[in-house]
């Protein structure tokens, strides 16, 4: 990367001209700095800062508390329920998306009759609303009139049970649907990985008269590793904090209380309570907990050439 | 097992298909696409059928009521140019952001430059939960609750950070030689940008004004809690509402999906090709 941008600069002996090539970068650089300073970076401090203040969310009043907040939300039962049930949600729905992904990778991968098609219409999931994408599973899985609920009754499968959407049950609606609506990220990048193995590792591996799990196993996961740590961080981290999903599948009251997860525990503090305080103090953990994910992460998986691949 | 994928293997010359790989193939797209087709049929259902049971999988009767009383009672075609218009906002600016910045990343020598590129992907991985507090109230403060111009700040916030992680992504992947040679042949650095990169990197820049505007395009939660006007709404918040009604309607809110997917679905496989291409660099948010 830097070999690149050298040979463009290298003109032996004008130290002035490579001082002006580096004045130009920055300049160039600088309007997207500055956005993301004004409204990722200064957002993020300024809701370090708000943590420490009990403030309401709508009006201008705002007390100093130190960490009140955080021993208030380390003391709530409600905070802890939150949290487990963020992690239920993101560890189910993370390795399904990845076996699913995986699987609709390897029947992607080889072409056919139809498979640009199939392709397509495997990624909709992802481009479609998220509002959209909960409302029409909120229909599949209604009570009353819902076709799959139907299907499952028709189909005799034993330990059914009658609704789907109350409070036992409606954590694997919100996986099973979460598990659609995102499993396609997985499938296109294990898809373009899967693209560029070598095909001769395969020819070796059947002369030698390895079988397809074999295969599987010992030439086609080892590949995928940097792909599926990347993805499997990204995922994690994403369904841990997903709000819309959760919030819209059960708005954090009735059945709903069964997957007030954090995030929606987050909105609801800052929103329905107006604590904005509370609410930056709860960002601020997630925040932490994000940062600590990503840290021993890059620790137990030190970083590979390929690894931006994912 | 092993016979058949050796048939398999060469079978990129001529593909022998057995039939398990056909019931694969044939679950993967009944799994995707069973309930947008599921959605389809609901929203053109006569009321009674669409509360029937059993319920019908192919209708007995056609009807049409649910997308006049989409056009005629509500404001959906007011949400959706809110829609459009926010997400538009939202692209011009990172696009133009990024494709400078990204130019500025992967062509120019100067401290601080790695730096930044690792500070973008971090910021890649931001979920939106953790800024929502501080731009509610910074929105607040700036008078920009209730804008639609606010709205497309926020999303600024998260679509740039990954627009120039991509957009890096496809500077590096364009051979810097090519640039050198049309200095050497008399260029400038804004034509070598315009005539030689910019060219090169259109697949990705198309993926990225893509991916940035699906970001804003599918957004519930800052819409949710920046726009308060129903004149000011967006589509996932104001389709939000039709659930809230007094009588759910699911035949309207089913029309609603499709209305909001087929443009969808059509600009897609018209942009298939660019978004495969987006996608190994990285992929949407979300």
């Amino acid at each position: 990367m830097s070999v690149r941008a050298d040979t463009l600069v290298a003109v032996p002996g004008r130290v002035s001209r490579r001082r002006r090539e580096a004045l130009t970068g920055i300049g160039l650089l600088l309007p997207s700095v500055a956005l993301v300073l004004a409204f990722t970076i200064f957002p993020v401090g300024y809701n370090v800062w708000l943590g420490f203040y009990a403030k309401h969310s709508l009006r201008a009043t705002s007390a100093w508390v130190g960490l009140g907040n955080y021993t208030q939300i380390l003391a709530d039962p409600d905070f802890w329920r939150s949290v487990w049930l963020a992690t239920v949600y993101a560890v189910m729905s993370t390795a399904l998306q990845i076996v699913v992904g995986v699987a609709g990778a390897l029947i992607l991968h080889r072409r056919f009759a139809g498979c640009d098609f199939l392709r397509g219409v495997a990624l909709f999931p992802y481009m479609i609303p998220t509002v959209i994408a909960v409302f029409v599973w909120r229909w599949l899985m209604n009570d009353l009139y819902g076709v799959i609920p139907y299907v499952l009754g028709a189909l005799r499968i034993p330990g059914m049970p009658e609704a789907w959407l109350t409070h036992s049950t409606i954590m694997w609606v919100l996986i099973v649907l979460s598990v659609w609506t995102f499993f396609p990220f997985v499938l296109v990048n294990v898809l373009a990985r899967l693209q560029t193995i070598p095909l001769e590792l395969y020819d070796a591996a059947r002369v030698d008269g390895a079988s397809t799990v074999r295969q599987f196993v010992h030439i086609t996961l080892p590949q995928l590793r940097n792909v599926l740590l990347i993805v499997l961080l990204l995922r994690g981290i994403w369904m841990f904090t997903k709000f819309d999903v959760p919030w819209l599948l059960g708005f954090g009251g009735g059945a709903g209380e069964a997957i007030r997860t954090l995030p929606v525990f987050t909105y609801q503090r800052s929103f329905t309570y107006y604590q904005a305080g509370m609410g930056a103090a709860l960002s601020n953990v997630m925040l932490a907990l994000l940062l600590m994910a990503v840290t021993i992460y890059f620790v137990a998986f030190p970083p590979e050439a390929d690894e931006t691949d994912g | 097992m092993a016979e058949r994928s050796s048939r398999g293997r060469r079978g990129s010359r001529r593909p022998v298909s057995s039939a398990a790989e056909w019931t694969l193939r044939i679950g993967l797209f009944v799994f995707c696409a069973f309930p947008l087709y599921w959605m389809l049929v609901s929203s053109l259902k006569v009321s009674h059928e669409l509360l029937a049971s059993p319920p019908t999988f192919w209708p007995h009767e056609w009807d049409l009521r649910a997308y006049r009383k989409l056009f005629y009672e509500t404001n959906f075609w007011k949400y959706f140019q809110n829609t459009i218009v926010v997400s538009a906002i939202t692209t011009v600016i990172v696009v133009t952001a990024g494709v400078i910045g990204a130019y500025s990343l992967t062509r120019y020598a100067f401290p601080g430059r790695t730096l930044v590129a690792r500070m973008t992907l971090l910021a890649y991985m931001f979920p939106p939960i953790i800024m929502l507090v501080p731009l509610f109230l910074l929105a607040r403060e700036f008078g920009l609750v209730n804008s639609l111009l606010g709205l497309a700040l926020t999303y600024i916030s998260f679509a740039l950070p990954y627009a120039l992680w991509i957009l890096r992504a496809f500077f590096q992947s364009i051979p810097v030689e090519l640039e050198h040679a049309a200095l050497i042949d008399g260029a400038n650095r804004a034509q070598a940008l315009c005539y030689v990169v910019a060219p090169l990197a259109l697949p990705g820049i198309i993926a990225t004004a893509i991916f940035t505007f699906i970001v804003a395009w599918n957004d519930f939660l800052f819409a949710l809690v920046l726009i308060g006007r129903d004149e000011l709404k967006t589509l996932a918040i104001g389709i939000n509402d039709f659930f809230h009604m007094a009588v759910v309607d699911w035949g309207l809110i089913m029309a609603a999906g499709v209305m909001v997917t087929i443009p969808a679905l059509v600009f897609f496989v018209a942009i298939q090709r660019y978004l495969i291409a987006g996608w190994g660099a990285g992929g949407v948010k979300g």
